[in-house]
């Protein structure tokens, strides 16, 4: 027919970098719909599913993780290469991660603190976004991602349509799905509002507060959140900053309100090298 | 004493108020289950009195009442055993009426062919246990807005004919209502079945219809006392007293529309969170996306419509952008149309006065303060009613197949369709259709001819979607809905001359109305018609404008921004080409059609040579999906430009034209 799919049979790869395998999983989850799956889909490699593999090239490449050594800038760069539609999947390939933390710490007193033999550690001072290094062209969300948007990316692959990621906050999954908002009933602090919708408002669903996993949405005015919870709330400064600082930290405007609040463990004013933000090459 | 119709001879109780015991409202729920319906009503969950499936009068939130305030609520145990001793919580009875999420149609596809199986109406028989006067007040704009227009929403009339509604006379009230000035309440005075109000052991108890008449009649009821009487309507009293009168509603259409560019948006956009709580917790807002769903193989999609948000920043996009980029451009236009444009639209506020968008904003914002201090109280007289009669929606989409396809320019394609709705043979210039492949979203298309059996789409493959449609072979099968939208006003070119000003793929829409002129030139004055492109290749309909030319008695004036060395005529934008036209403005009527951008400048170049206001005529873009006035995105003041346009003078339009974030 007329449609432009990505290919007849795509070729798919899934790599990760620094991650927990999570988002992995969730693909392999999806029991219901993997035979259809491989049916209209190659999956030439995936490590974690097979040892059989292959460097490419992929019509659809998945990657998860985050840039965290100095070998994943080049390898994340050649795989680019290789890959005519890269998808970057979860909180790690998206934001950085949980462990885009150290971005605000010293990344050198957190090595010796941790191993015995920080010299044979070879991390960078920062881990942050796939899409920091190479152009990315769809990405899923999430700690870990949902997967009805998966499901959905990959039909809207086959199909050759655009996937509908609903770009809007997770209030609005709470309303459309009846859950009392948690905030307003409770007085939990909630990032919902400012945190692009996807995972079907699973927190507020068990009555505890979104923590931002999605990451921010479209012009997110977590100013205007921040200031809200610590005047109504009357709650410290640091509280509030630490609100922001989960598994998408280190995405703006998150970022900014981590870096202005504090809330990592080891504060904004104690970072060296030009700030919490200081390049990585300042330090290798 | 059990009082019946016959106990009583021809005139029942219904005429006076009567008392039912508190431990006899279990009769009133069981005699409505036993005619089938589901009983909706209040009850205690997750911190909070929601609406919800209930059994008896066991599941209603006996002794508790609420605490509200901007962005707060908190359940408070009451010191007595009242059932309705709270004030209105996070779920409106719209969840019932407008459920935030319906399957429309099933598309599949097998081979060429696509077909569109509209979803079935799935409309339960329910009872509403606690609608409050706001809330009747609701269901009213409701019935205006789904029902009471041009078009209806068959799935909002099926549910809401024959819920039978037994509401409550507020006996509380929060910080947060504001009933008095929308003046949709306290006290309940129609649009019910049955009313009760809450007493220390009991209720006084009235009918408002003849099924709620029916009702009573089957209840233990006994007279009520003068002193019941006194006292329940005191206490209504008690209510609106406390509330007071928070905003000025008369003039307020008049005083906030004034105010478009008042500092105060901007403020407000800093701490609103756009989050769209306040449009969802609202018991008339209406607004609604169709979200789309396939398998894998493509060929089986299913389309549903969901509650949406004119806070989303997606909501008023299109290819090119948003038409509501900024914050306070949405916060603007959620207020100005709850307060103003709303009266213009369906002769009503939009706003009963509840108090859920400033209970439920997270961030605690008072639409009370917010219009006190955009539009303070002065005297005005308030705009008069449009309610406009009953019609049916265009039916659901029909497939047609594609007869012929031809390349324009570049990545531009006109499919000439057959075996479409009988509908579209009556359509007119101007108009459009919503056209559809399973799995994909519906884009509204103009229609830029009319055969005999079909019609012309000419479409630029630019996003997934529209190359999808762009690359349509011969036999293809695509689905239609229209044709929708107004027309160019033909009529009013009868005897005039006409000026129509283009660019690009915008002479799509005007095509027909060449057409038409062609097919009857003596009606017409001069016509002549200003064109441009990017480059040469970029024209449209390369031989029709030869044949209008040279045949037709067109005059045709050509420009591209950039020529090739196969061209002799004119280069530079559109407007430039009036610099050597002469015309005699007097009697001169325009259409344009283009960026809105072009439109504003072309309308400015007019005007300045004498053409007035009511005789331009743009078409505008807008984001579309029911193309009907239904789903709210396509909104710019007063209008839904799918359904009120997308034709429009700018006379009508007036500021709004070229407004940012309108």
């Amino acid at each position: 027919m007329t449609h432009a799919p990505v290919a007849a049979r795509p070729r798919v790869g899934v790599v990760k970098f620094a991650s927990c395998d999570g988002c992995q999983l969730t693909l392999l989850n999806l029991e219901d719909e993997l035979l259809s799956i491989v049916e209209h889909f190659e999956i030439v490699d995936f490590p974690e599913a097979s040892s059989s593999r292959s460097a490419g090239p992929y019509d659809v490449l998945f990657v998860e993780g985050s840039v965290s050594e100095p070998a994943h800038v080049e390898r994340i760069v050649e795989l680019r290469r290789r890959a005519r539609f890269l998808v970057t999947i979860g909180a790690c390939a998206t934001a950085g991660g949980i462990q885009a933390l150290r971005n605000w710490g010293d990344h050198d007193a957190f090595r010796a603190s941790v191993y015995a033999h920080p010299e044979f550690i070879h991390s960078l001072a920062k881990s942050t976004p796939i899409a920091e290094h190479v152009p990315v062209d769809a990405e899923l969300r999430g700690c870990p991602i949902d997967p009805g948007q998966l499901v959905e990316l990959l039909t809207a692959l086959t199909t050759g349509r655009r996937p509908q990621l609903r770009d809007e906050s997770v209030c609005m999954e709470c309303k459309r799905r009846g859950v009392v908002c948690v905030m307003v009933s409770k007085g939990i602090p909630c990032l919902g509002q400012v945190t692009q919708t996807g995972c079907g408002a699973i927190c507020p669903r068990y009555g505890r507060g979104c923590y931002g996993c999605f990451g921010p949405r479209e012009q997110a005015n977590a100013a205007g959140l921040a200031r809200h919870l610590q005047a109504a709330g009357d709650r410290p400064q640091e509280e509030v900053g630490r609100l922001f600082a989960g598994f998408t930290a280190y995405s703006e405007p998150f970022r900014s309100m981590v870096t202005d609040l504090g809330g990592t463990r080891t504060g904004r004013r104690e970072t060296v090298d030009g700030g919490p933000l200081g390049d990585n090459d300042a330090r290798h | 004493m059990v009082m019946t119709s016959s106990g009583r001879g021809p005139k029942p109780i219904a005429e006076g108020p009567a008392f039912l015991a508190r431990a006899d409202l279990q009769v009133l729920l069981d005699l409505l289950r036993e005619d089938g319906r589901t009983l909706i009503g209040p009850t205690l969950d997750a911190g909070a009195i929601v609406y919800d499936e209930i059994a008896s009068v066991e599941d209603l939130p006996r002794g508790w009442g609420d605490e509200q305030g901007p962005g707060r609520y908190r359940v408070r145990r009451r010191s007595d055993e009242r059932l309705f001793g709270y004030v209105v919580g996070p779920t409106s009875w719209k969840k019932w009426t407008f459920p935030s999420l319906i399957p429309l149609t099933k598309g599949t596809r097998d081979g060429h062919r696509v077909s569109f199986e509209p979803a079935p109406i799935d409309a339960p028989k329910l009872a509403f246990l606690g609608v409050r006067a706001c809330e009747l007040a609701a269901l009213g704009v409701q019935d205006r807005v789904l029902a009471g227009g041009p078009f209806t929403d068959p799935d909002f009339v099926a549910r809401r004919a024959g819920i039978i509604v037994v509401a409550v006379q507020c006996t509380t009230s929060a910080p947060t209502c504001f009933c008095t000035s929308m003046g949709t309440g306290p006290e309940v005075t129609s649009g019910y079945d049955l009313s009760l109000t809450e007493l220390d052991d009991g209720f006084l108890v009235a009918a408002g219809s003849r099924v709620g008449r029916d009702l009573l009649e089957r209840l233990p009821l006994r007279p009520a006392s003068a002193t019941e009487q006194y006292g329940a309507a005191a206490v209504v009293a008690n209510v609106r007293a406390r509330i007071g009168d928070p905003v000025t509603a008369d003039g307020l259409h008049d005083r906030l529309l004034a105010q478009l560019d008042h500092p105060r948006w901007a403020q407000v956009a800093e701490r609103c969170i756009t989050c769209g709580n306040c449009t969802l917790v609202c018991p008339t807002c209406f607004c609604t996306t169709v979200s789309q769903s396939t398998d894998l193989t493509g060929d089986h999609a299913l389309s549903e419509r969901i509650w949406d948000s004119c806070f989303s920043p997606g909501f008023a996009k299109v290819a090119g952008g948003s038409f509501r980029s900024r914050p306070r451009d949405r916060y603007r236009q959620w207020l100005t149309h709850k307060f103003a444009t709303w009266l213009d639209q369906f002769g009503t506020f939009g706003c009963t006065g509840c108090g859920r968008c400033i209970t439920w904003c997270p961030v605690g914002i008072d639409v009370r303060e917010e219009l006190n201090a955009i539009a303070p109280a002065v005297s005005l007289a308030p705009e008069a009613a449009i309610v406009e009669p009953v019609a049916a929606a265009p039916n659901d989409f029909v497939a047609a197949r594609v007869l012929a396809t031809r390349p324009e320019t570049p990545g531009t394609v006109t499919l000439s369709l057959t075996g479409t709705d009988p509908a579209f043979a009556r359509g007119s210039t101007g108009q459009f259709a919503m056209v559809a492949l399973p799995g994909f979203p519906p884009l509204p298309i103009s229609i830029s001819r009319f055969l005999p059996d079909g019609i012309e789409l000419t479409i630029r493959g630019a996003g997934p979607a529209t190359k999808a449609l762009a690359g349509l072979q011969i036999g293809d099968q695509v689905g239609l809905r229209g044709p929708l939208g107004n027309n160019w006003p033909l009529d009013r070119a009868v005897g005039r001359d006409l000026v129509i000003v283009t660019g690009g793929i915008g002479l799509a829409p005007l095509r027909p109305v060449i057409h038409a002129i062609i097919a009857d030139r003596r009606r017409y004055g001069d016509v002549k018609l200003f064109y441009g492109a990017r480059t040469p290749v970029d024209l449209h309909y390369r031989d029709e404008l030869e044949r209008w030319s040279k045949q037709d008695g067109i005059d045709v004036s050509l420009t591209v921004d950039r020529a090739g060395p196969e061209w002799h005529g004119r280069v530079g934008v559109v407007t430039q080409l009036f610099d050597q036209a002469v015309w005699d403005a007097s009697n001169m009527i325009a259409f344009v059609c283009g960026p809105e951008r072009m439109m504003q400048a072309t309308a400015t170049t007019l005007a300045g040579r004498g053409v007035p206001a009511s005789r331009i005529y743009v078409t505008l873009e807008r984001h579309m999906e029911c193309g009907i006035g239904l789903c709210g995105h396509c909104q710019m003041g007063k209008y839904f430009v799918c359904r009120d346009g997308p034709v429009f003078s700018i006379a009508q339009l007036g500021d709004n034209f070229g407004r940012e974030g309108i």
